[in-house]
């Protein structure tokens, strides 16, 4: 499953965007950019960062774009 | 904030060699140094719209109409006229780092070699050398020279951000426990520093966030009311995307 963590500081602004695009996962905001304690929790090197994590909650890769998430979450799908 | 400008004022005071006690630096001190910074900022800017331009009307690296060379001229001799000041060391570092976004290796390092081991403008050169290495994927000059000025230099500030660079240098050709011994080293040079405080979030990132090790946990109210808890989702993959709407 996949979990946005948003940087906006305009929350209504992002609220009206996902709903525009109709993206479906859970949305964490706090408008605090990369103040905010998950972004603390995980530097992500500017936007998109993604972390791909396995099933035990390891972590698997971190991405600077979205481009290899789909073979990365394969390799974390296969294993048993 | 205040304390922050008082102290500013003193340093900047000392570097003019005024001669002046502290106690009589006045705040036109700092604003003028202020000012200085703002408006070298202004011509730092408008050189890198000017590279990115070049560069997006596929202009070439190393060649003798890159808008670096001219930049890089205008920053240097400012450099000149200025000796010391604060404006003057974001003038030399960007000066410098033109040179390296624009591929002009043995001018970069002539230039480089021209500037001592406690000149402050280290402080922000620092990252250009690690750019170099990065660029030509070899980092000998980057380490090799970094290294010296760790050596040398009498400058806590100065030793962190050389010492942080060395670090990152050598995390991306892969040596992670050599780079964790160095970002301690940067850490250490000078506590409170911008250099020491990123050390130390480079050691969280390899402590913390490399390959293998377990995702740090959280526990968070989504926008739709929802509440988000990691730990919970154990048994399912999960992609964590951090984004923005622009």
């Amino acid at each position: 499953m996949f979990v946005g963590i948003s940087v906006d500081t305009n929350l209504d602004r992002l609220d009206t965007f996902v709903k525009e695009k109709a993206i479906p996962w859970a949305q964490l905001a706090d408008g605090k950019a990369f103040d905010g304690p998950i972004p603390k929790l995980y530097r992500p090197n500017g936007t998109p960062t993604l972390f791909v994590l396995d099933r035990s909650g390891k972590i698997a890769a971190k991405l600077g774009s979205a481009e290899q998430v789909e073979e990365n979450l394969r390799k974390v799908l296969t294993q048993p | 904030m205040v304390q922050k400008l008082f102290f500013a004022s003193i340093f900047v005071g000392a570097l003019l060699g005024s001669g002046h006690p502290a106690q009589a630096q006045t705040p036109p001190d700092a604003a003028a140094a202020a000012a200085a910074v703002a408006e070298i900022r202004q011509t730092i800017d408008a050189a890198w719209k000017e590279l990115q331009a070049y560069r997006t009307g596929g202009g070439k690296p190393a060649t003798p109409e890159h808008p670096a060379l001219k930049w890089h001229a205008t920053l240097w001799t400012y450099r000149e006229q200025h000796p010391g000041t604060e404006a003057a060391t974001r003038a030399t570092a960007d000066a410098i780092r033109l040179l390296v976004r624009g591929e002009f290796w043995e001018q970069a390092h002539a230039r480089t070699d021209l500037v001592g081991v406690d000149d402050l403008s280290w402080e922000r050169l620092s990252a250009a050398l690690y750019e170099e290495g990065a660029t030509r994927k070899d980092f000998t000059y980057t380490i090799d020279k970094l290294s010296k000025v760790a050596a040398a230099t009498a400058s806590p500030t100065i030793k962190s951000a050389v010492l942080l660079d060395i670090g990152r240098a050598q995390r991306r050709q892969g040596d992670v426990a050599a780079a964790t011994k160095t970002f301690e080293a940067s850490r250490a040079a000078a506590p409170g520093s911008a250099s020491s405080e990123e050390a130390g979030g480079l050691i969280y990132e390899i402590t913390h966030l490399s390959v293998g090790l377990p995702a740090p946990t959280f526990s968070a109210r989504a926008r739709n009311g929802k509440t988000v808890e990691l730990a919970a989702l154990h048994g399912r993959a999960v992609v964590l995307v951090f984004w923005a709407t622009t």
